[in-house]
């Protein structure tokens, strides 16, 4: 597929989840279907950062990567899971973990 | 500085510049930006299977700001879509805590902001990111280490922590067993299955 279909492809759907009850107000589905909305996205960005944290040559490894996934854990933990302090957090621990073991 | 970064890892991934920039243009998410740049390589399917997985977390926060603004126009609501970030999604919660009065023009100047800032920083590493070594500044990390920062906020029940739980252990037995195209979606689904079976 071509590049920039499937970015027009990935616009529709991101605008059309944020504008759907934005558009014509109605109630959140519940039940099971929203309990699934809700831990999703939260399953989707904890296998996205694994995968990159743990594996990021595309198998697991013990690589600085980990010194950064360490330090995201704990600057979540540390700036009461603040977006900025985990990253700034995991990307110290990161470059720690890269001056000791290269 | 993530749109830096995001510029960087596209064009190292086989965007064109004017693309990327024009993704940070249309698309407006950071999470499903830097998620396309990862599975771009594992092809249109996963892209697309976790884009709309990322999307779905827009959905309570686009039916919770709809109450938060209240009476407006169409073309008022869907401007206040365009940019439903994470970041202007709290920026605008915490307004109304405060009693900040018009809560449509508060989040209209938040998705100014950071507009300009995504597409300009997104156009800078897009146009000088040849020169730049991704591994070398550490920059492929800040992509899995946004995930984990929008994941800590999201972590509210006991339920929450199962989820993370089940989401590493799948994502790393996903490693050894499905090809690389699959790996993240295989596990997030798993994961969530079996998260939303349950109940707080």
């Amino acid at each position: 597929m071509n590049d920039l279909i499937l970015i027009l492809l990935v616009a529709v759907i991101t605008f059309g989840s944020r504008a759907v009850f934005l558009v014509r107000r109605r109630q959140v589905p519940e039940g099971l279907v929203g309990r699934f909305l809700e831990v999703f996205p939260l399953a989707l960005f904890i296998a996205l950062a694994t995968t990159g944290l743990a594996a990021p040559d595309g198998y697991v490894a013990v690589t600085p990567a980990l010194g950064g996934a360490a330090g995201g854990v704990v600057g979540a933990f540390a700036t009461r899971r603040s977006l900025v302090g985990t990253i700034l957090i995991g990307a110290a621990g990161y470059w720690l973990a890269r001056m000791l073991v290269g | 500085m993530f749109g830096i970064a995001f510029g960087v890892l596209a064009i190292r991934a086989g965007l064109a510049p004017w693309v990327t920039v024009l993704s940070s243009f249309i698309v407006v998410s950071g999470a499903a930006q830097f998620a396309m740049v990862g599975l771009l390589a594992a092809g249109p399917g996963p892209v697309l299977i976790a884009t709309t997985g990322l999307a779905l977390r827009h959905l309570p926060m686009s039916a919770k700001l709809a109450d938060l603004i209240g009476e407006r126009s169409l073309p008022t609501r869907l401007s206040l879509a365009w940019v439903l970030t994470d970041e202007t999604f709290g920026l605008t919660l915490r307004a109304s805590q405060a009693g900040v009065p018009d809560l449509a023009a508060y989040k209209a100047a938040a998705d100014l902001m950071l507009y300009s800032a995504w597409v300009g920083g997104t156009a800078v590493g897009a146009f000088v990111g040849r020169t730049i070594d991704p591994a070398a500044l550490g920059i492929d990390v800040l992509f899995a280490l946004l995930f984990l920062g929008l994941a800590a906020p999201l972590l509210r029940t006991r339920r929450d922590w199962i989820v993370v739980g089940l989401a590493v252990a799948a994502a790393l037995l996903a490693i050894a067993v499905l090809p690389e195209a699959w790996q993240v979606t295989g596990a997030a689904t798993v994961a969530a299955f079996i998260g939303t079976a349950i109940r707080e």
